[in-house]
């Protein structure tokens, strides 16, 4: 078990989450394509704290703490907007909120 | 690599296995992520959304961080994924995603494409880093009594920033979600 075995699955997390990202039209897709990539930097925090060569450092761990308590509150706004363009536009379709275009 | 294995089996079985034993939810993880990413019913999509966060918990716990394996646990599949199932709901949960895409000139194989570049660039920077085939450490437990001290002593003032954040964005949540007319 090394270090590059723990980072590349989180490389391959995050590329899922990223094709998520890019690839759906549905807003609830995408916010489930972020939480994806947040939980690959978590992986990544976790495994650098686990091969570290101090362990009893706490940073990494705090750290994940930390970030998934800010990933809580932005799928709580980003979940309200997607409910406020719903009841606006009767679309949850990322590409009918065009209405900034110029 | 199976050779390094066997030699570290030998020395510490325990710990070898203890070691490997990340692989088995990292593969329940990345099929699920997967599954979410490609299925086209949204409810589907979330419930192997909340398996895959299951994994990246039982992952958490398996590297040794016991206590970001239970509040993964409780918060995404307790918290994050009920709050999406209910975003579902409350928009139309019968409709199946339209097929036009992010990249609408390209198609899903422009974000897929870029998707694959940037693992590429990844992976290839991971696996040519001099440092990153370190052996795993012996595992050293983390009380949580010494978290919730380090998090009352060195990190008080993130502590007490991330509660001002969690508030603003559950109150800015709750009046954006608000009907304007009660």
């Amino acid at each position: 078990m090394t270090l590059q075995i723990v980072l590349g699955i989180s490389a391959i997390l995050f590329s899922l989450g990223l094709a998520a990202v890019l690839t759906r039209s549905h807003a609830i897709m995408l916010l489930m394509g972020i939480e994806l990539m947040l939980g690959a930097a978590n992986l990544n925090f976790l495994a650098f704290w686990r091969f570290s060569p101090d362990p009893a450092a706490l940073a990494g761990v705090l750290f994940a703490i930390f970030s998934i308590a800010v990933a809580a509150a932005e799928a709580a706004v980003g979940l309200a907007i997607i409910i406020l363009v719903y009841r606006n536009l009767r679309s949850v379709e990322v590409d009918d909120a065009d209405q900034l275009k110029g | 690599m199976m050779c390094e294995f066997f030699n570290s089996f030998c020395a510490d079985p325990v710990n070898a296995i203890g070691g490997w034993f990340v692989l088995l939810p990292a593969a329940v993880l990345l099929l699920a992520a997967a599954a979410s990413v490609v299925l086209r019913n949204l409810i589907h999509a979330a419930l192997c959304l909340t398996l895959s966060f299951i994994a990246l918990g039982v992952v958490y716990l398996a590297l040794g961080a016991e206590f970001v394996g239970f509040v993964q646990l409780l918060v995404y599949v307790g918290a994050v994924a009920m709050v999406i199932v209910f975003a579902i709901l409350l928009t139309r949960p019968d409709e199946l995603e339209r097929s036009r895409s992010f990249f609408s000139g390209f198609g899903p194989a422009g974000g897929t494409a870029a998707a694959l570049a940037t693992l590429a660039v990844l992976l290839g920077a991971i696996f040519t880093s001099p440092t990153g085939d370190r052996p795993m450490p012996p595992a050293v437990p983390v009380p949580v009594a010494d978290l919730g001290k380090a998090l009352m002593g060195d990190y008080v003032v993130a502590l007490i920033v991330i509660g001002v954040l969690l508030t603003a964005a559950l109150v800015g949540a709750a009046v954006l979600a608000m009907e304007d007319e009660p």
